[in-house]
């Protein structure tokens, strides 16, 4: 048997057996040795009954640590950093890279890209401090884009946030340009008739050029007067003929154009469609008239063939 | 359909640790109003770094950590204000804890001890406050503090001794003799 251990060696230990810490060694030595020692034995007690009060702390009110005021404005700052605060996600599409960024409110940025580290400067500086790159949270949204470019899908449906858009005027723009259906083209200078600006085409090309959601704000479906693409995403018009292209729309791959005499007319606020040769249609402008690829896609949209040219028995070439 | 970001998880995390983080830094800073202040800022850095962490981390350690980092940051802060207001009240009477401030209950002894609590270092003073209190494992509490679980728990039983030395002067150990 070995010696019984002195003071000064379990001094260290009282506190780590009080709190129930020690090793069996330890506990050994502390016991043997309070066994012989009255002094000892009366400080291993006083550390167990502060064991007892600590633990009481744990119960206990404490004065002034009332949360409820710091919880609510907590809340608050929260709801306020979330209202600014902006994920987004870079992922590879068929058309490029893209990022897409979004809101608590929907989808604010769609944005084609040539470089990663740009695009995250970019929306760096758009966005402040309350920006953060979460893949995750954009890989739904970035999902369905997918299934859209791979014509799985002809609608994307999300609520969207306008936040970058930089006038009222641009907004009254993008929802003009937003009512355009799949599968067909108007003229900027349509766009500028329906927000009753008609002079202001210009003004139109200017807003849908710095569209923040290409794709979703289908600003590709508007093109020029006489039919020519005239630009997209500062110079990818390549983009904007395979959009057109994916959506059924006959773009003559030279001059970048879409043929007007190739494809079924509608003017509003009539329900019927007609195929271009009908009445005075073929002299009318352009920016009177939306103008579909297929009959599918403008009875998609509820028109009905015209009665006197019926574009359903006398369908244009495919 | 886009996902809602206003179903926000970190909602789930704010109504289940910020009673406790604020209950930790009232005694971590020895104040309930830089406690209110703390615990605020406490959850909003969480919340903006809480999509890297990875899923399956200790939420709670994690935010102790934020809330041990903040807290000492401001310990840091005020014991420059106090020196600096030291110098201009010279003669003022000596430091005594500020909190806790009801005498009505100077005399419970869990009040005592916290009163002792704030008067320790303040390693001490927290690791104290996260094991004893807040019952944290060791290895959290050195990972909030950045040092070894043995010196956590070295910190522990040291605040316990001066706890325990304190409590001589106002004679509340002599009960189980």
């Amino acid at each position: 048997m070995s010696d019984i251990p002195t003071c000064r060696e379990v001094a260290r230990d009282l506190v780590a057996v009080a709190a129930g810490e020690a090793g069996a060694a330890a506990t050994q030595g502390v016991e043997r040795h309070v066994a012989t020692c009255p002094p000892c034995r009366d400080e291993l007690g006083r550390y167990r009954v502060l064991e007892g009060m600590v633990s009481d702390l744990r119960r206990a009110p404490m004065p002034g640590a009332d949360p409820t005021l710091a919880r609510a404005e907590l809340e608050s700052k929260l709801a306020d950093i979330r209202s600014r605060m902006v994920a987004y996600g870079i992922f590879p599409s068929p058309l490029g890279r893209i990022l897409i960024a979004r809101s608590e409110l929907g989808v604010s940025m769609v944005r084609y890209i040539d470089s990663d580290d740009a695009a995250r400067s970019h929306i760096a500086r758009l966005a402040g401090d309350e920006v953060v790159e979460d893949t995750t949270a954009l890989e739904p949204v970035y999902r369905e884009l997918l299934d859209y470019l791979n014509a799985r899908g002809t609608r994307l449906s999300w609520p969207l946030d306008l936040r970058w858009a930089k006038s009222e005027f641009q907004r009254r723009v993008l929802a003009a340009t937003s009512d355009l259906p799949y599968g067909a083209v108007a003229s900027y200078g349509g766009i500028a008739k329906r927000v009753g600006a008609p002079e202001s085409v210009r003004a139109v090309a200017q807003a849908l050029r710095h569209n923040p959601l290409p794709i979703v704000i289908p600003c590709h479906r508007v093109i020029g007067s006489t039919g020519d693409l005239t630009g997209y995403a500062g110079t990818r018009i390549g983009l904007k003929e395979q959009l057109l292209t994916l959506e059924g729309v006959p773009v003559s791959g030279e001059g970048h154009r879409v043929d007007r005499n190739h494809m079924y007319a509608w003017v509003g606020p009539d329900r019927e469609y007609c195929v271009p040769s009908c009445g005075g249609l073929s002299k009318m402008p352009l920016a009177q008239l939306t103008l579909f690829g297929s009959r599918r896609h403008a009875e998609a949209m509820g028109l009905s063939p015209c009665s006197s040219c019926r574009p359903d028995l006398h369908p244009l070439p495919a | 359909m886009v996902r809602d970001m206003t179903e926000d998880p970190f909602e789930a995390i704010v109504a289940t640790h910020h009673a406790e983080i604020h209950r930790y830094l009232v005694r971590a800073t020895s104040r309930a109003g830089d406690a209110d202040d703390l615990s605020q800022e406490t959850f909003v850095r969480a919340y903006k770094a809480y999509r890297a962490l990875p899923p399956d981390a200790n939420v709670r350690a994690w935010l102790f950590t934020i809330a041990t980092n903040l807290s000492r940051n401001h310990y840091r802060a005020e014991g420059r204000r106090r020196q600096a207001m030291a110098v201009v009240a010279v003669g003022a009477s000596k430091h005594s804890p500020t909190w806790p401030e009801g005498e009505a209950i100077a005399n419970q002894a869990s009040a005592r001890i916290d009163r002792l609590v704030a008067t320790l270092p303040f390693k001490q003073r927290v690791a104290f406050t996260m094991r004893k209190v807040h019952e944290l494992d060791y290895d959290a509490i050195g990972q909030s503090l950045d040092c070894s679980a043995e010196s956590a728990r070295a910190h522990v039983f040291q605040a316990l001794r001066k706890i325990r030395q304190g409590l001589d002067d106002v004679d509340v150990v002599q009960t189980e003799r």
